[in-house]
């Protein structure tokens, strides 16, 4: 008994880390931009299928060449999607960008459909092997290489915010964009970079979940929206480890879930863990500290 | 060394400068005085390229600055120290300067700036490490000058440095504006503490409801009635 529960919270946390990554990139947009960009899921997965179908038409079968190859898409996508949905579009219109992203989502959903015929594909592991043993508890490789990769994308991350001068400059721009414009930081650089790095992120996310479930389909758009929002609402709006804690917490929460109740059922609860922050923690799981000013 | 020519900004509809012309001389301090709403905030930001003037021109060293994005007005030596002072609150003191010195290049150089200015401010050094969101409003507005300084500007632009501290922290800003004049820099100080400001200008301007109306130096006008006109506004209608 306890060794199920065991085991579905060690595989829904490995994955999880998919979670993270596009929790992170929600979060990240919303910081240089405090707008949400609803189309962040669909472009994700749009780079994922980019990688295969790219790849594929390339006569290539390499999974790594797939996977660097979504995550290249993906930044080209973010790319595009800030020149259309943002860059043009009145920030001060309250509704504006929030509209223009559902739009993009719809249409890059469709243009996903329309490429495949509406058919699921099958998606390459990054990674085959025997399973690793821990006593009664089995790692899955594949899975083990999700989080490895996912572990990885985010130790960049972090050192690119923090040790870099393009992530200076981000967070100047997150915390204060007037003052950042007077140190010399353009604001339409920093905001084209982080929808660049948000969308490789999301490519590799992509294609995480692509390699971990064994196929990609558009149905996983959705979902994959309405949890990555989850997560950045857990974790805290604007918050990187919040969104990293989050996307473990609800992968694992959602799996164990899924064992006992049913994959009906799950969503659900997902829901109800979200309600229960809501209400007891809006703020996220590291609420923001309070500040002088 | 800055033109300010006829400028006009508004805000929609609304002209918050009305034709506005200043100039501040080369090696000067010159202040900017006038009451809540005149429009100096305004004029800051117009000069810096955070506005678009509807009309006008601001030439510094005889070059057109209106056009130019912040980032090459910032380029060309113009720093802002912004009302409020606007640091970064979740970054360390000394990422603050470093973001402040963004457009250079020569890390050697950066380093020794960093030096100088803990130097200069020796509070700023014992909190190098702590966030700046965690410190005093007077410990912040000497971030905010040091920040403006690391773009090593030939003109420093700051508008009301003064702003809700206490008075011994009034002076030591006042110490330092002076400090720095001496050292070579021009400034461009917007104020309403006219008491202070009077005793640190070359030259001094009122403005009121988007116009300038008198320019001057500082023996040229009562300090009661430039004191009265900083905070009120002169009685025209
Ligand atoms: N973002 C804005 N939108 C609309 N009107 C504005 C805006 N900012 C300022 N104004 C208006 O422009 C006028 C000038 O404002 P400004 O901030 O330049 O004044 P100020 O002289 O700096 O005042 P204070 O001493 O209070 O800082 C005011 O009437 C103000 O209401
Ligand atoms: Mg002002």
């Amino acid at each position: 008994m306890m060794i199920d529960f065991l085991q579905s919270l060690v595989d829904g946390v490995l994955v999880g880390t998919t979670y993270s990554l596009i929790g992170i990139g929600f979060t990240l947009i919303f910081g240089v931009m405090h707008k949400i960009n609803l189309s962040y899921a669909s472009a994700s997965v749009g780079g994922a299928y980019c990688g295969l179908l790219l790849v594929g038409a390339a006569g290539g079968k390499s999974a790594l060449l797939v996977f660097l190859m979504a995550a290249a898409a993906a930044g080209v996508i973010g790319y595009v999607v800030y020149l259309t949905c943002f860059r043009f579009i009145p920030a001060s219109h309250p509704l504006g960008t929030l509209m223009s992203t559902v739009g993009m989502l719809l249409l890059i959903d469709e243009i996903v459909v329309h490429a495949t015929f509406g058919v699921p594909v099958a998606y390459p592991p990054l990674y085959e092997g025997p399973s690793i043993e821990l006593g009664e508890l089995y790692i899955r490789p594949d899975y083990l290489m999700v989080f490895a990769v996912g572990i990885a994308a985010m130790t960049v991350l972090t050192l690119l915010l923090y040790r870099s001068r393009l992530g200076l400059a981000t967070r100047a721009v997150s915390q204060q964009p007037v003052a950042a414009q007077l140190c010399g930081i353009a604001l339409y650089r920093v905001n084209a970079a982080t929808f660049v790095v948000t969308g490789v992120l999301g490519g590799i996310a992509g294609a995480m979940i692509g390699a971990s479930v064994g196929m990609l389909s558009p149905l996983l758009v959705l979902p994959l929206t309405v949890k990555g929002l989850i997560v950045t609402v857990i974790g805290g709006l604007g918050s990187i480890p919040g969104a990293i804690v989050a996307g473990l917490m609800v992968g694992g929460f959602e799996n164990v879930l899924q064992y006992y109740r049913g994959v009906t059922e799950r969503d659900l609860y997902v829901m109800l863990l979200l309600f229960v922050f809501l209400v007891f923690r809006p703020g996220g799981l590291f609420a923001a500290k309070s500040e002088r000013n | 060394m800055l033109r300010v020519g006829d400028v006009v900004t508004a805000y929609g509809q609304l002209e918050a400068l009305k034709g506005v012309s200043v100039a501040a001389e080369s090696g000067k301090i010159t202040c900017l005085l006038g009451p809540n709403g005149a429009g100096k905030t305004t004029l800051m930001m117009t000069v810096t390229g955070l506005l678009k003037p509807k009309r006008g021109s601001i030439a510094f060293e005889g070059q057109e600055l209106v056009g130019l994005s912040p980032s090459e007005i910032v380029a060309r030596g113009v720093a802002l120290v912004p009302e409020n002072r606007l640091v970064f609150p979740d970054m360390s003191v000394r990422e603050n300067l470093e973001a402040g010195a963004y457009l250079r290049r020569k890390p050697a150089e950066i380093a020794a700036d960093l030096d100088r200015m803990f130097e200069r401010f020796p509070r700023l050094k014992e909190r190098a490490g702590q966030s700046a969101g965690t410190l005093s409003g007077g410990e912040q507005q000497m971030l905010a000058v040091a920040r403006a300084l690391m773009s090593r500007p030939r003109l420093l632009l700051m508008d009301e440095p003064s702003l809700g501290l206490a008075p011994l922290i009034v002076e030591e800003i006042f110490r330092i504006v002076a400090e720095l004049n001496r050292d070579g820099t021009s400034i461009f100080l917007v104020e309403q503490n006219a008491h202070m400001a009077l005793k640190v200008a070359h030259h001094f301007y009122l403005i009121e409801q988007g116009r300038v109306t008198f320019s001057g130096s500082p023996g040229q006008l009562a300090e009661d009635e430039v004191i009265q006109r900083a905070y009120l506004g002169s009685k025209r209608g």
